[in-house]
Formats: C-alpha cells, sequence, structure tokens
C-alpha cells in the first residue's frame, strides 16, 4: 500500500483552501455538528502530515533572518491612514504576509 | 466588543523615524557600468603546489587531528595550524563603510578553459605526477611516496579562499546520527532500517560563499488596525464582524549583514524537498566562520570536497532574496501595531557593498539511496562539522503511516460521535 507524497500534499493544500468556505457554509447553518463529524478526517490527514514532517524534514531550512549577524539602524517609515473597512467578516487582512518573510512581492528597481 | 487606540502605532506622520534616533541615510547611486569588482588576494604564500613539508621534520604526510582542529605531522606529531582569514579579509574597517564589490581571489569567476589535470613535479624525487584537479587536491608521487598537494588558486574553483577544519570526530558524527535515526525508527522505511550503517559515514568539505554586505531596504504596503469587533444576530445564528483601520505603511531599514552563507555548488543550491533532500544540510547551517584558517590542501587528506561552481554574479540572486527577507524580518517590530496584519505589496532593497569569499565548510553526511515508486531519492542525515547540528531525512512506511493515521482519525472521530450522541 503506498499513497503518493505529492497528492497527499496537493490533497492537503485543496483542504487548506477549502476550509474556510465551509467553515462559513457551517457557521450559517448554524450547527458545528459538522465540524464535530470533519474532526476525524482531518486529525487522520494531520497525523499523516506531522509524522511525514518529522521523519522527512521537508519544511526546514537554514532560518538566516535570525541566525546571521545583522546590525539594524534605527528604522524609518509612514504610516498613513487611508480608509476603514467597516462591517468586514474577515478576521485579518487579505493577503496578510507580515510573517512570511521568503515570500517575495514586486519589486522596485 | 473592544476598542483600539490607533496612537498605539509607533508613527502616524509620514517619514518619522519609528523607534531610537533618527538614521543617516545612506544613498548611492550606482547608475553607469558597474565598477570591477576589488580583489582581495587571499593566497596562502607560504605554500606551494607539490611538496610542502612539516616545519618541524619535514615529513610530507601530514592530516588533520579533528579533536584539536590542527594539521598533524603523522611522522613526529608536531601540530600547527594555518592562519586565520579574517584579518586578512576584513582589515579593521566597519561593515557600514563596505561600498562596491570586493571579491577575495579564490571566489572570482571560474576559467572554463581552467586545466582540468596539473602536472606537479615531485620535490621529493623530481618526476612528474598528474593530479586530476576537478576530483582532488592532493595526491602521492607513485615513485617517493611524499604527498603532493594543490594550494595555488586554480581559476576551476578546487581551491577556495579559506577553510574551517572539522572540529567533530567521525565517532561523535556516526553517534550524532545513530541517535537522529534512532527516534524515527517506527515509521521508517524497513528496508532502511535494514540497511542503516552509520559507520559509512564520510566527512565532506561542501563550498559555499561567504558574504558580507551592506544594504538598505524599502517596503510598502497596506495594514489595518481593529479598533472594532462585535456579534450580530441571536442564537445559533451569531456571526462576528470587523471593523478595521486602513493604513498605507513604509519602511526602510539601514543594515549590514556578517558572514551569510549560500552555497556555491549548483547541485546543493538546488533544493526541492520532494526530489532531493539537499534542504537537510542546509537546515545544519550556520557555522562559525570567523574561525575559517588560509587554504591548505593537508585539510582535507582523509575526507572528500565538492568543488564550487557557481561565480559571484550566479550566486547573486540568492544574495538579494536572503537580504530582502532579512529586511522584512527587521522591520517587523515596527508594524506589530498592525493586529489585523500587514500586506506588503512592493519591496526594494539597494546594495551598497558587498564582499566575497569562497569557503570550505565541513559537514559529516550520510546518505542513503532508496528508490520509492521508480523515483529514486538519496536521503541525507547531514551533521554540522563543527557544532554537531543534526538535520536529515528518513524515508517513511508509508503503509504504517496510513494506519497510524486511520487510527488517531477513528479514535478522534469516535470521540466526536460519542459527543454528538450526547447532544441529542
Amino acid at each position: 500500500m503506498g499513497v503518493s507524497m505529492s497528492g497527499l500534499f496537493i490533497a492537503l493544500t485543496e483542504a487548506m483552501n477549502f476550509a474556510p468556505q465551509f467553515a462559513t457554509a457551517v457557521e450559517s447553518d448554524g450547527d458545528g455538528s459538522l465540524w464535530l463529524l470533519l474532526s476525524g478526517p482531518a486529525s487522520a490527514v494531520g497525523t499523516y502530515w506531522l509524522i511525514y514532517r518529522y521523519y522527512r524534514n521537508v519544511d526546514k531550512s537554514h532560518g538566516y533572518e535570525q541566525e546571521t549577524e545583522i546590525e539594524s539602524q534605527p528604522i524609518t517609515g509612514a504610516d498613513v491612514k487611508v480608509g476603514e473597512r467597516n462591517g468586514t467578516k474577515d478576521s485579518s487582512i487579505q493577503g496578510d504576509n507580515k510573517q512570511s518573510h521568503r515570500s517575495r512581492v514586486k519589486r522596485l528597481p | 466588543m473592544s476598542d483600539i487606540d490607533p496612537g498605539t502605532l509607533g508613527s502616524e506622520s509620514t517619514g518619522e523615524k519609528i523607534d531610537g534616533s533618527s538614521p543617516e541615510g545612506i544613498q548611492v547611486d550606482l547608475g553607469g557600468d558597474p565598477p570591477s569588482p576589488e580583489t582581495i588576494d587571499t593566497a596562502n604564500k607560504r605554500l606551494d603546489d607539490g611538496v610542502n613539508r612539516c616545519p618541524a621534520c619535514g615529513a610530507t604526510d601530514i592530516q588533520l587531528r579533528p579533536s584539536t582542529g590542527m594539521l598533524a605531522c603523522l611522522f613526529c606529531r608536531h601540530e600547527w595550524a594555518e592562519e586565520k582569514i579574517e584579518d586578512t579579509i576584513a582589515g579593521s574597517g566597519s561593515l557600514q563603510d563596505l561600498k562596491g564589490t570586493q571579491v577575495a581571489s579564490g571566489a572570482s569567476d571560474i576559467a572554463l578553459d581552467a586545466d582540468k589535470v596539473l602536472t606537479l613535479k615531485c620535490g621529493g624525487c623530481g618526476s612528474e605526477v598528474v593530479v586530476n584537479i576537478n576530483e582532488t587536491t592532493s595526491s602521492r608521487c607513485h615513485w617517493c611516496r611524499h604527498m603532493l598537494t594543490i594550494n595555488e588558486q586554480v581559476p576551476n574553483g578546487a581551491v577556495p579562499d579559506a577553510l574551517l577544519p572539522f572540529a567533530l570526530t567521525r565517532e561523535q558524527a556516526i553517534e550524532k546520527i545513530k541517535n537522529f535515526a534512532g527516534k524515527r525508527r517506527l515509521f521508517a522505511h524497513r528496508k532502511f532500517k535494514d540497511e542503516f550503517s552509520p559507520e559509512n559515514v564520510v566527512g565532506v568539505y561542501l563550498p559555499y560563499m561567504i558574504i558580507d554586505s551592506n544594504a538598505s531596504a524599502d517596503v510598502a504596503g497596506k495594514g489595518e488596525i481593529l479598533p472594532r469587533q462585535y456579534t450580530r444576530g441571536t442564537g445559533d445564528n451569531k456571526e462576528t464582524f470587523y471593523d478595521a483601520d486602513v493604513y498605507e505603511v513604509t519602511r526602510h531599514v539601514d543594515f549590514t549583514v556578517d558572514d551569510l552563507i549560500i552555497e556555491s555548488s549548483a547541485e546543493r543550491a538546488n533544493m526541492n524537498a520532494f526530489v532531493n533532500t539537499n534542504n537537510v544540510i542546509n537546515t545544519i547551517l550556520p557555522f562559525d566562520t570567523k574561525n575559517a584558517v588560509q587554504w591548505n590542501a593537508n585539510y582535507l587528506v582523509g575526507f572528500t570536497s565538492e568543488k564550487r561552481d557557481k561565480d559571484t554574479s550566479a550566486v547573486q540572486p540568492v544574495l538579494e532574496h536572503q537580504l530582502l527577507s532579512i529586511a522584512r524580518s527587521e522591520v517587523l517590530p515596527s508594524a506589530k501595531a498592525y493586529d489585523r496584519g500587514v500586506r506588503w505589496e512592493t519591496e526594494r532593497i539597494d546594495i551598497h557593498g558587498t564582499r566575497w569569499v569562497s569557503m570550505y565548510l565541513p559537514v559529516w553526511l550520510y546518505s542513503y539511496y532508496h528508490v520509492e515508486r521508480g523515483r529514486p531519492m538519496v536521503h541525507y542525515i547531514a551533521v554540522n562539522g563543527r557544532t554537531g547540528e543534526t538535520m536529515g531525512s528518513v524515508p517513511v512506511s508509508h503503509s504504517r503511516l496510513l494506519i497510524a493515521a486511520l487510527t488517531g482519525g477513528t479514535v478522534v472521530q469516535s470521540v466526536a460521535l460519542a459527543i454528538l450522541w450526547a447532544s441529542v
């Protein structure tokens, strides 16, 4: 019995993408029972991924942002209020990449 | 419902400092043709290609003793070390004064037409010995048995500016590898468990570029602060809503990075964890590169090495990516007021100065060749030859992993069903 790891990874990614939509559906249903029914498959996938990661360490790399000697001058910048978003159901800003230091955005020359 | 005071932000006005005193902005226009890089000569003038003798007895059988980190003569037991490279490279200036591009002589571009073999005249007997310098930097004279070493910086990437000698012995490395694999026995692939033989560990000097940088970065994007959240509806139809203040956020940071370590072998730099396991070798970085010594091929006797095949221009994109990541990491504390997060949209890096040094770093490497569904992969367990930090990849038994996952899932599902049953 064998499971393709790339297949599992894709399935996991799809599941993570699908989760918010599903959460909305369940919330509008107003009943937490669907969450409980999903907890079994979710924990099976989670267990598989956690053990696999512990053995293969596919997510590991050198943390050069913390492990290198860096000297920074005081940070400068600006914070200008440009608007308000009232009554949104999103609990965080869309596309939050504050912590994703390695995900590149548009590069200015 | 909660109210957040926007005044918790460091600053709301344009261009003000976020923390500390006002920085001196460094802006250098690097327009026009880029200047030629300045070269730092790191050649070990004391040594030549060919016979290099023990300073005490004149023998040529010299080897590194990892327990002391010194070169040792196998005849008279005299021990010594080459000079540290740091003073030659860094000089006395601060990294904030680093301007332009400085490249140490051992990191200069690889010449495609560089000789692949070198003919050495043996200083012991006068015979000529051919050394394949793509493969090795030492060879024994087949007539008089003297050891001949390559110490001049051949432009093929085989002789770096410096190296960091092994400080961890083979036995210590084996113990580390045993411990690492021992903790991962239960779900390891059966063949891996049967064939696991850590005594096959190999000491390898891997090639890296060690880069000092002086840079500035700018990032800009949107940030949101939560002044209020509230719920609407009653009973099971409650919904949470958020009000958010939206800000244009810009940040500027001037920073220096000392001894950033980047792979200079194209094969090792290729890190795709689903195709190879080079990422585990990358994970055991960093090394104490300040203790690196001048090149002496005798440090490599008894070990293997991998030749550098990337020039500074090929490493430059990786350097820029890492400097941008560092900049984003450095500005993070100044954006903590944005409790709904920040979406950085643009970024810019100005590199005012870099200093490049080519270096061999010591890694104990255990490799296991494993074929899964017709796809071969080499699984490494790597031990940092200085610090002992260990990381590896162990092939798993997917069937056992699946059983464990299904068992766990079934238990959780049973509990969930019991809760549902009780609530009916």
